[in-house]
């Protein structure tokens, strides 16, 4: 799946049944290369879902069991939000300073949610290469 | 890699932050390697940084950045110039300065420095030659040539001093110069 299919997909309580907010963002924590968490917007909790707090990621909704699984970020999540933590949009270099293109968009194991694959304007890089997410650029191991 | 296109590049770390860019290069070796890097901050206003880049910390030098793992990678300007100027000074500022060879005959002068790094990381950048307008001496007066340099040289802030034979191995252009210089050193190690 991909993060723009993903984007604005209602996130609803199975135990409730209420729609409890939208996915607004991704959360990547490049060390792991998965998705830590998901920014959620319109929700009265919080802002956050930690991805080991959903349910499961389908195709219509992202379900989670309990209506507080959103919260306010921890300290882990806050360290990686931001812009400067996202990836989308970002120019991508490798590790031996070249530059690959920019982010468009980006695959995710919906089970997971390991990233798996780096849409980039030019080409494809696999997950499995990325090492950092900052300010400047996306590094990721050169081939 | 012309040093004049290093000049400028974003310093990233493997995190993909730019904590700067290349401002000087640091000769070391008697001007015949690159001992590191002075640096500049980035942004419209920026100036000079007190933390310099010694070329041990550089993971790569690409063509659109120089990465580095991450910011401990920087020392104290001063400890890079010290460093280099431990190997045999820092060969100081060369642009400008007339190639001469050692039978008396001037090339033109220096306006770039090429650069080669040798070897994968841990590996040397060795300054392979120098672009220099040349005289009238190469036949061609005021046209941009490349010209291949020994592991070693002679130079004052005023004069080079190259081996005649260096001549001969003029090249045009970036693309022929690598085995211009390969055939140059082969040629002078062959000769001791």
């Amino acid at each position: 799946m991909r993060f723009s299919e993903a984007m604005g997909r209602k996130v609803v309580s199975t135990s409730t049944a209420d729609t409890v907010g939208k996915v607004d963002g991704f959360v990547v924590d490049p060390s792991t290369r998965t998705v830590l968490a998901l920014e959620v917007h319109k929700a009265e909790s919080g802002d956050v879902l930690r991805w080991a707090d959903v349910g499961s990621f389908g195709v219509d909704a992202v379900t989670v069991v309990a209506d507080d699984a959103i919260t306010e970020a921890d300290d882990q999540v806050t360290a990686l939000l931001g812009k400067d933590h996202r990836l989308v949009g970002k120019r991508v270099l490798s590790t031996e300073g070249d530059e690959l293109g920019k982010v468009e968009d980006v695959e995710f194991e919906p089970g997971s949610g390991a990233v798996t694959l780096l849409v980039l304007d030019r080409g494809e890089v696999a997950g499995v290469r990325l090492r950092g997410v900052g300010s400047y650029a996306v590094v990721v191991t050169a081939e | 890699m012309r040093t004049s296109e290093i000049a400028k590049r974003p310093v990233v770390t493997l995190g993909g932050e730019d904590v700067g860019q290349i401002k000087d290069i640091v000769y070391s070796a008697g001007g015949g390697a690159v001992g590191g890097f002075t640096l500049a901050g980035r942004g419209l206003f920026a100036g000079p940084l007190k933390q310099a880049l010694p070329w041990r910390s550089v993971l790569a030098l690409g063509s659109d950045a120089v990465m580095i793992a991450d910011e401990d990678a920087l020392e104290p300007a001063q400890e890079v110039f010290d460093a280099s100027a431990s190997t045999g000074g820092s060969g100081g500022n060369v642009l400008g300065s007339a190639v001469l060879t050692d039978t008396g005959t001037d090339l033109g002068t220096v306006r770039d420095v090429i650069v080669e790094v040798s070897g994968a990381h841990e590996g040397q950048c060795d300054v392979v030659g120098y672009e220099i307008e040349a005289s009238q001496a190469l036949g061609h007066k005021g046209t941009r040539m490349m010209i291949p340099l020994p592991d070693t040289l002679a130079a004052s802030g005023e004069h080079l001093i190259v081996p005649a034979s260096a001549r001969d191995f003029v090249a045009d252009d970036l693309a022929g110069f690598g085995a211009a210089v390969e055939a140059f050193r082969a040629q002078l190690g062959g000769r001791d």
